[in-house]
């Protein structure tokens, strides 16, 4: 992998690593804070595409590895992949990787920037909640010793929060390609 | 940033790391095998011993354990509700056991050891073509360098938007705070390249 | 930037580059150490040539103008000892290059220091330690002080007149070549002047007005 790839990934991982350090953000109309750790994983496939999405979420899960409290509330370690909800911890990897390889299909160059921040939704919400919630689910559901069917349930309340960060990933993927285009699409 | 080792000389300090993580994966596979309630109670105290040996102080490993321990309490009362008792508490006890083992793993071992254990576990990989083991390290290292920077930048954005009296919108600072700091990626390879750090890559 | 064709051969311990932006002399500097191949010709530094991909970076060091993308792990001493990794130096030996590359601009309190808290000067001095750590025996500094406020600027200055090296310096900074025995201006893409700092520089001044 090139330098330049390998340290693009590496910068994302960092940016993955201070959302998780910054406050949570109020969006004014929900009284209930955004973590924004997850909204940098979309933002790693709209911006960087599969490969050096996945790489950088990979750094990211190194680091939690080793024992840095990068996740977001000061977690790390092992014990973060051993908890209940460590399949929405394992599913980044995933959802970084679909959200990526549909942005790089489904965005072109000659694209309204209004389709292309509707194709980057799509890739955010396929990647970041469809995938990503199909790995937190079955691991939940497996860890817990409870049904799919209520894995599901109890997993669904932070949806309609995951559906505004793939809309702000795919505002951030439209004019991050506007104004420093990574992306490999077609032209 | 401060890491979640702990200096000590427990047992479990002086255990390689390699044995440890086998120990958390040989634990896991035990705990999911049986119902068994006073056993895996039995389990759990010992976990509870081994956490309780590596040094930290209760309020110290209280303040690490709670955001985990509080998730464990909400799944195990979940269950409550869709489970009988009994299998709700041995998911709690299960959980709390692997979460106590694992996180005396992480604090018994430093960042250097899990660097080399990774690293060496990745050599063979090179092979394959996919990865390089010292790309780890470097990956590491950037992350951490470059860190302090992005929330300097992040505050420096919001400032600046404070300034023109604009609202502090999500889209609007992480967009130039993405550009601004993948800018510098060129720069950065640029210097990697020229100290011939990545040799091994043509 | 293209570059004209030309023939230079150097051999000074002092070489300035300087030039408008855009005038190719960034693109002349990177070819020394082989960053750029020459797509006709070629360049042979230390007696070898730079297409040679193994050797020819070894022996030159290169400065970059951006003080805090140089040094890339949080630590300074860190940063510096991971450019002599690989090279089958002990880890006493890598430690004890490190003291002595500091030692050698009394930079000594950097080593424990985090980059992110360093200004711009001291970064580019924590720079120069961890490029000059491996034994480059050519400098090239691309505009090394643009970067940097009044403080800043002189205390670098101050460390390259120092150097014993051989050392190439491109800059907009005049002040910072005005000594230098062989100064090469470039101008759209080819070699204006070869001469001693003063010719070069007043030529400079007739061009950029």
């Amino acid at each position: 992998m090139s330098t330049r790839d390998l340290v693009l990934a590496a910068l994302f991982a960092a940016i993955i690593v201070a959302l998780g350090l910054l406050p949570p953000i109020y969006l004014g109309f929900i009284p209930v804070p955004i973590t924004a750790q997850s909204l940098g994983v979309m933002m790693a496939g709209v911006v960087l595409g599969a490969r050096r999405a996945t790489i950088a979420v990979l750094i990211v899960l190194v680091l939690v590895a080793i024992g840095l409290p990068v996740l977001s509330g000061g977690r790390g370690g092992f014990a973060a992949f051993v908890a209940p909800t460590s399949g929405f911890l394992f599913g980044w990897v995933f959802a970084a990787f679909v959200t990526g390889f549909l942005s790089e299909r489904l965005v072109h160059g000659n694209q309204s920037g209004l389709v292309q921040t509707v194709s980057f939704f799509l890739a955010a919400m396929i990647g970041g909640i469809v995938v990503l919630y199909a790995f937190g689910i079955a691991y939940l559901a497996l860890a817990a010793n409870i049904g799919l069917k209520q894995a599901f349930v109890g997993s669904m309340a932070f949806i309609p929060g995951d559906v505004i960060k793939a809309f702000v990933a795919a505002l951030v993927g439209r004019a991050v390609m506007a104004g420093y285009p990574l992306l490999r699409i077609r032209a | 940033m401060q890491s979640l080792y702990v200096e000590g000389n427990s047992a479990l300090h002086r255990l390689s790391p390699r044995a440890k993580i086998f120990s958390l994966f040989l634990l896991g596979f035990v705990l999911f095998l049986g119902d068994n309630l006073p056993l895996l109670a039995i389990v759990t105290l010992l976990t509870a011993l081994i956490y309780r040996s590596i040094g930290l102080s209760l309020k110290e490993s209280a303040v690490r354990l709670r955001p985990l321990l509080l998730t464990i309490v909400i799944v195990a009362l979940f269950t409550l509700i869709v489970s009988p008792w009994h299998v709700a508490l041995a998911t709690l006890l299960r959980l709390t056991a692997l979460m106590l083992f694992a996180a005396a793993v992480t604090a018994t071992t430093t960042i250097t050891q899990f660097m080399d254990e990774i690293t060496a576990l990745a050599r063979p990989l090179e092979r394959t073509g996919w990865v390089k083991a010292d790309d780890i390290g470097l990956a590491v290292g950037l992350v951490l360098r470059f860190v302090p920077e992005i929330i300097a930048r992040y505050h420096a954005i919001s400032e600046a938007h404070a300034a023109r009296g604009l609202k502090v919108r999500p889209a609007t600072i992480l967009t130039p705070l993405i550009i601004l700091t993948l800018r510098d990626a060129d720069n950065i390879a640029a210097a990697i390249d020229a100290r011939g750090i990545r040799r091994h890559v043509s | 930037m293209a570059v004209e064709p030309l023939t230079l051969s150097l051999t000074e311990n002092r070489l300035g580059v300087i030039g408008l932006n855009g005038s190719g002399k960034t693109t002349f500097a990177r070819m020394i150490n082989g960053l750029m191949k020459p797509t006709t010709g070629k360049v042979i530094v230390n007696g070898r040539d730079t297409r040679d991909e193994k050797t020819a970076l070894a022996d030159v060091g290169f400065i970059f103008q951006s003080p805090q993308n140089q040094i890339i792990l949080p630590i300074v001493k860190d940063d510096i000892a991971f450019g002599l990794k690989g090279r089958g130096f002990s880890k006493a030996e890598i430690d004890r290059k490190v003291e002595l590359v500091l030692a050698r601009f009394n930079a000594e309190e950097l080593a424990t220091r985090r980059a992110h808290e360093l200004s711009g000067g001291e970064l580019q001095i924590a720079a120069l330690c961890s490029v000059l750590a491996t034994g480059p025996n050519i400098l090239i500094l691309d505009e090394p002080t643009n970067q940097l406020d009044l403080r800043n600027r002189a205390l670098v200055q101050k460390t390259i007149d120092g150097l014993e090296e051989n050392v190439v310096v491109i800059t907009h900074d005049l002040e910072l070549i005005s000594g230098f025995e062989r100064v090469l201006l470039f101008h759209e893409g080819r070699l204006e002047t070869d001469a001693p700092a003063a010719e070069a520089i007043t030529r400079y001044r007739e061009l950029a007005v």
